[in-house]
């Protein structure tokens, strides 16, 4: 029987979600390639993760060792090429995730095995691994396959397969770390949160959300008011943040923050994955794009084709007369 | 500071100058902006500068309206000045991140809006307009321009247009997406090179089609067709000059009536930099009903709308009240319902202003053609 | 310091209709507008900072056919010194990985202190290029990069996680760093600019200048292969609310004041 390995993602004391999505999709994967599930987690004093990951694997691998407290590519790539050699596994799936994307590609050269990244969908045909994989900003699939391949890397798109509650009873197995000497090329210092702002819009009920299609900064008065007139606050996509017409602490996505207000009023923003993250757990979801195709519209409860520049006054307008 | 080897006062023959300050009392901003035209053609003759041009973000203040240089007793042209220095700072890459993303997507796509060429024409569907790009010929180009093709503000002017020149059978078509950026702003925004290779490549495109007469929508791409690309071979209006033709000619009569009181902005670029007064007032007053009133600062007078010189695209320097609000004002006190006018940029701003101003229900802003659409 | 940048031509498709070719393995590009890739374009810039800061010279590396000129002539524009093209008819086909092989070989006998790359391609979006490359070199990485600063022969970097959260480490030089999107603000490459830049060189190197074989490249040296392109299903999309703006605001508003959102 294969294995199948799922490394465990964890940052300051928590798992990450995308572990058990990982886990969950591992075992469908499992149970098509005759292969059990191997949890994979290195860490420093983390015995209480192992608990709570035996119910999600037939076994969790735990590497305990002082400096791989804090997550650290080239620590963890060590251990991971070092484990995988001794074990072979038929595919190791790691989060597409700032930490996986920072240690797959890398262990993948190492180990001179083929990698799959940022995949939205994985499938057994014939007994041979295939990948989906999401391009040109979200508006075309591929199908990827893995010629001659006996083993497998891939990395996974956080949110893209679901988690469930752990049903297994996996065994703890220890395995002692194989680090040796002190490794000077990559040190991790600390964590740095982004400026505290004014705002939370973790808290907001409703977020009004301005991205691209804003064009420019002096626009913005235009979605303030709307904000205003809701009640809510104004939030913002990637691009408003690097342009620097919004502080970071209002970013929504993936690199910023995950939001889940009653009302999402997303205006000017495409849609792109790393944005979706952030937000599409929201109650309510509207969306004002020009662009019909915009995959904002996939996760958006209601929408409005059309130009925000003729949308939004008139929305304010309306809101006005509506609130009296 | 030195351009291509010859120092400002020589290129830009700049020794006539004798101080008089004609040029910075008719700068429209030299209220609210320290943009201080005479100071900066005194310290390019004086070859002395107390400031690097890279701690000046007033030079982007510059409307290009020339009216300095209209004004000048001693036929110097201060606004190249201006231009010759922001001609520097483009070449150092040193610009507002709004400015570089307009110049690049002109570059990439041929219009300053971030609008892929494709959807250029998009204005047109359902219209059957006639495309000299699919390989349909026409007595006239209809050169649309950048704004009129992507804004949805301004795509009814385009539209107005369109359905007057067919209600009077002109044969008209346009570029369709084959159009261009005329690089009128782009001359004004310093980016001489890249305004060489829109002529060079409008040039080719114009002699391709065997282009012969032109009429444009905006006074800026008919300011740079005229006045800055070479001889070409072909005839440039600009509509309101070709459209008050129509009407004296009878090709096209209105049937409907505007009774409003009408009063007209006269856009920097087709009124005091190329004489074009009479033509848009002809047609207002054409048009039945109207009541047309001038405002005071008309014609050669007229205020800057602050649209021009690349201002689209750029955060002024300073604060305070907006000129095209002052102009808005203006028009509301002498009791006027529309303020007309036959530029883009005026009607983009003006039409701001109405409404920071707060003045939506007392006047709204037309172009021209507008009026006349609704009229016919 | 010695900079290598490597850059990608891509075709804008934001705003643009993504079609599919018959093939379906490729899509149309004979109407995209292409430009350099948005995150290479802030590791040219970073580049080019880190060489006014310290001194040095950056070299602008990409796998492109000719029309990637444009893209090296705007990096060599703002500030690179020289530019390296690789273009081979059997590097087409190359995956993330093969990608990594060409400019591995060709940048390995270079010498430098730190390789810059974007660390996302906005058409495949692999991300994987930059890392790639850095194991291919044996020298340290770190992606998602939004902060350098050179001490000596290491550098102080700050990486960006999730949830606004940033991850602070130390490297050793030389390194890749495959740098996030934000990290400057790109500057203006004029036109006068590029024309002058055709004075620098570009140097185009094909299969054999870099010491590859045929298998180690295009489709025999990749690890994974394109089976197939297609459109992703739309799932439930949104109800679209029909009408002029004023009439698709009014409905909205009233949406809204029914779910007591105002």
């Amino acid at each position: 029987m294969g294995e199948i390995f799922c490394l465990v993602e964890h940052r300051r004391g928590e798992l990450r979600d995308v572990t058990f999505e990982i886990l969950w999709k591992a075992k469908d994967l499992g149970e098509k390639l005759d292969a059990d599930i191997s949890a994979v987690l290195l860490g420093h004093q983390v015995s209480s993760f192992a608990e709570r990951l035996s119910g999600y694997a037939n076994r969790v691998l735990l590497v305990e060792d002082a400096r791989l407290a804090n997550f650290n590519a080239a620590l963890y790539q060590k251990v991971m090429s070092a484990l995988m050699a001794d074990r072979r596994p038929v595919i190791t799936m790691v989060g597409n995730t700032a930490f996986g994307m920072d240690l797959a590609p890398s262990l993948a050269a190492e180990l001179d095995l083929p990698l799959a990244t940022d995949c939205v969908g994985l499938e057994v045909e014939d007994g041979k691994l295939f990948a989906v994989r999401s391009m040109y900003g979200g508006k075309v699939n591929a199908k990827v396959s893995f010629p001659e391949a006996q083993q497998y890397m891939v990395t996974v798109r956080a949110g893209a397969f679901p988690a469930e509650p752990g049903t297994l009873k996996g065994e703890l197995v220890s395995i002692d770390s194989p680090l040796t000497e002190e490794i000077t090329q990559r040190k991790f210092v600390e964590y740095v949160e982004a400026e505290v702002g004014e705002v939370d819009i973790t808290q907001a009920d409703t977020l009004v959300s301005v991205g691209r299609g804003i064009k420019e900064d002096k626009n913005m008065p235009l979605v303030e008011e709307l904000a205003n007139s809701l009640g809510g606050a104004l939030a913002c996509s990637r691009p408003i943040t690097d342009a620097g017409w919004l502080t970071k602490d209002r970013q929504v996505g993936q690199s910023g923050k995950t939001v889940k207000p009653k009302l999402y009023l997303a205006v000017g923003i495409s849609g792109a994955f790393q944005h979706l993250a952030g937000m599409q757990g929201s109650d309510l979801i509207v969306a004002i794009n020009k662009d019909p195709e915009a995959p904002i519209f996939n996760v958006a409860d209601y929408g409005i084709v059309n130009d925000l520049f003729k949308v939004v006054p008139a929305l304010n307008a309306k809101i006005k007369e509506i609130k009296g | 500071m030195e351009i291509e080897g010859q120092t400002f006062a020589e290129k830009f023959d700049l020794f006539g100058c004798i101080q008089c300050g004609k040029c910075t009392g008719g700068c429209p901003i030299s209220m609210k902006s320290s943009l201080n035209i005479r100071r900066l053609v005194y310290e390019s003759i004086m070859r002395e500068s107390n400031e690097s041009i890279f701690e000046m973000p007033e030079l982007w203040d510059c409307t290009t309206c020339a009216t300095c240089s209209l004004r000048c007793p001693k036929g110097v042209e201060p606004a190249d000045v201006i231009i010759g220095m922001r001609n520097l700072l483009v070449e150092e890459g040193r610009l507002q991140t709004t400015i570089r993303d307009a110049l690049e997507s002109i570059f990439k796509n041929g219009n300053p809006w971030g609008r892929i060429r494709d959807k250029r024409s998009e204005w047109q569907e359902g219209l059957k307009i006639k495309n000299f790009s699919e390989g349909q010929s026409a007595q006239i180009l209809y050169f649309v321009g950048c704004t009129p093709a992507y804004d949805p503000r301004l795509q009814e002017t385009a539209k107005s247009l369109s359905k007057c020149f067919d209600r009077a059978g002109v044969d008209f078509g346009t570029l369709g997406n084959e159009e261009t950026c005329c690089g009128n702003e782009v001359r004004r925004m310093g980016e001489g090179g890249l305004f060489e290779m829109l002529v060079e490549d409008n040039s080719s495109l114009f002699k391709k089609y065997k282009i012969e007469k032109m009429v444009t929508t905006s006074p800026h791409c008919y300011n740079t067709f005229k006045n800055e690309y070479p001889e070409t071979g072909f005839q440039v209006q600009h509509y309101t000059q070709f459209v008050s033709e129509l009407i004296k000619q009878g090709r096209l009569t209105f049937s409907k009536e505007i009774a409003k009181v009408v009063t007209y902005q006269d856009p920097c670029f087709l009124g005091k930099q190329n004489d074009i007064y009479d033509e848009p007032r002809m047609i207002i007053e054409s048009i039945p009903g109207v009541k047309f009133l001038d405002m005071d600062r008309s014609r050669e007078r007229s205020l800057c709308c602050e649209g021009g010189g690349g201002r689209m695209w750029v955060e002024a320097s300073y604060t305070g009240e907006r000129l095209a609000e002052v102009r808005v004002k203006d028009a509301v006190s002498m009791g006027a319902e529309i303020l007309a006018t036959a530029c883009p940029f005026c009607l983009l701003t003006l039409e701001d202003a109405v409404k920071t101003t707060g003045n939506e229900e007392k006047i709204q802003v037309k172009d021209i053609m507008e009026l006349v659409a609704e009229a016919i | 310091m010695e900079l290598v940048v490597c850059i990608k031509r891509v075709p804008d498709t934001s705003e643009a209709e993504v079609v599919i070719a018959p093939d379906e393995r490729s899509i149309k590009e004979d109407r995209l507008p292409f430009d350099i890739n948005e995150a290479d374009n802030y590791a040219t810039e970073e580049a080019i900072l880190l060489k006014e800061k310290y001194g040095g010279s950056v070299t602008v590396v990409t796998v492109g056919k000719e029309d990637s000129k444009e893209q090296l002539r705007a990096c060599l524009a703002k500030g690179a010194d020289r530019a390296i093209r690789l273009d081979d008819e059997k590097f087409a086909g190359s995956d993330g990985y093969a990608i990594a092989k060409i400019l591995h070989a060709s940048i390995k006998d270079l010498k430098f202190d730190l390789v810059l790359t974007g660390c996302l391609a906005d058409d495949d979006g692999y991300g994987q290029v930059g890392v790639q490359l850095a194991q291919l070199l044996g020298i340290p990485h770190a992606c998602l990069v939004t902060k350098i600063e050179v001490q000596d022969k290491r550098a102080r970097v700050h990486r960006e996680l999730e949830g606004g959260l940033d991850e602070v480490l130390d490297i050793e030089l030389p390194a890749v760093l495959a740098v996030q999107t934000g990290i400057n603000e790109p500057r203006y490459a004029s036109f006068k600019g590029i024309r002058e830049a055709m004075k620098k060189e570009i140097k185009v190197l094909g299969l054999a200048d870099i010491g590859l074989k045929p298998e180690d490249v295009g489709e025999p040296g990749s690890k994974i292969r394109l089976e197939k392109l297609f459109v992703p299903p739309v799932g439930e999309r949104a109800q679209v609310l029909e009408g002029t703006p004023e009439e698709t605001a009014t409905r909205l508003a009233e949406i809204l004041k029914e779910k007591g959102l105002i």
